[in-house]
């Protein structure tokens, strides 16, 4: 999957990334974090604009800068990066609205062939986990590296 | 030594480290997305891994 991404920074541990987007909106900078839930060896990845006078991060605000497939690709090379290190990792994904889920669904369904050469990927549906497949309406995401 | 145009083909990203990032790791970002979390793996759990790929 050679798409157009941003360039990543990270902090060492490498469970929180930084990357800026660019656009009609301007730059844009945002924060990708995996956060690690009560079960030891499984995230929740989030991703949000940061505002750079308050340094708070915003996962709801809509930033449309035109550029939503590179910040997708951008926070897939950052699950590469993480899962690099982190190899036994569940990672669990939902958007902070159904748009954004649907957004997410979109993405994972362009790229399946791809992802799952190196994924396991999982979607949520009717309280179940069950292997990914196109045209289901998933209400949240689960990947682990093969 | 790989070229710009393999290192830029891979899927593992080159990262700049930036200790800056650090603070983040102790903030409660995204705190309502890892309850969420936790409520799922708390109500349904894992997948189960298909036998094919383990």
């Amino acid at each position: 999957m050679n798409l157009p991404r941003y360039e990543l920074k990270a902090e060492k541990s490498l469970t929180v990334f930084e990357f800026t987007s660019e656009g009609p909106k301007g730059q844009i900078p945002k924060i990708v974090k995996f956060s690690e839930t009560t079960l030891k060896g499984f995230y929740n990845l989030a991703f949000g604009d940061k505002n750079l006078e308050s340094g708070e991060i915003d996962d709801t605000i809509v930033s449309n800068n035109g550029d939503s497939e590179q910040i997708l690709a951008t926070v897939v090379s950052a699950v590469y990066s993480f899962t690099e290190s982190e190899s036994e990792a569940w990672v669990y994904a939902t958007g902070s609205t159904n748009s954004r889920t649907r957004l997410y669904r979109m993405g994972i369904t362009k790229y399946l062939d791809e992802i799952t050469q190196d994924f396991l990927v999982f979607g949520l549906r009717d309280n179940e986990w069950e292997e990914f497949k196109k045209e289901i309406e998933y209400t949240a995401f689960l990947v682990k590296r093969k | 030594m790989k070229t710009i145009k393999e290192l830029n083909d891979k899927k593992i990203p080159i990262v700049r480290i930036d200790n800056s990032l650090e603070k983040y790791k102790a903030m409660p970002i995204f705190q309502d997305k890892v309850d969420k979390a936790n409520e799922t793996l708390r109500t349904i759990g894992l997948p189960k891994i298909p036998a094919k790929s383990q």
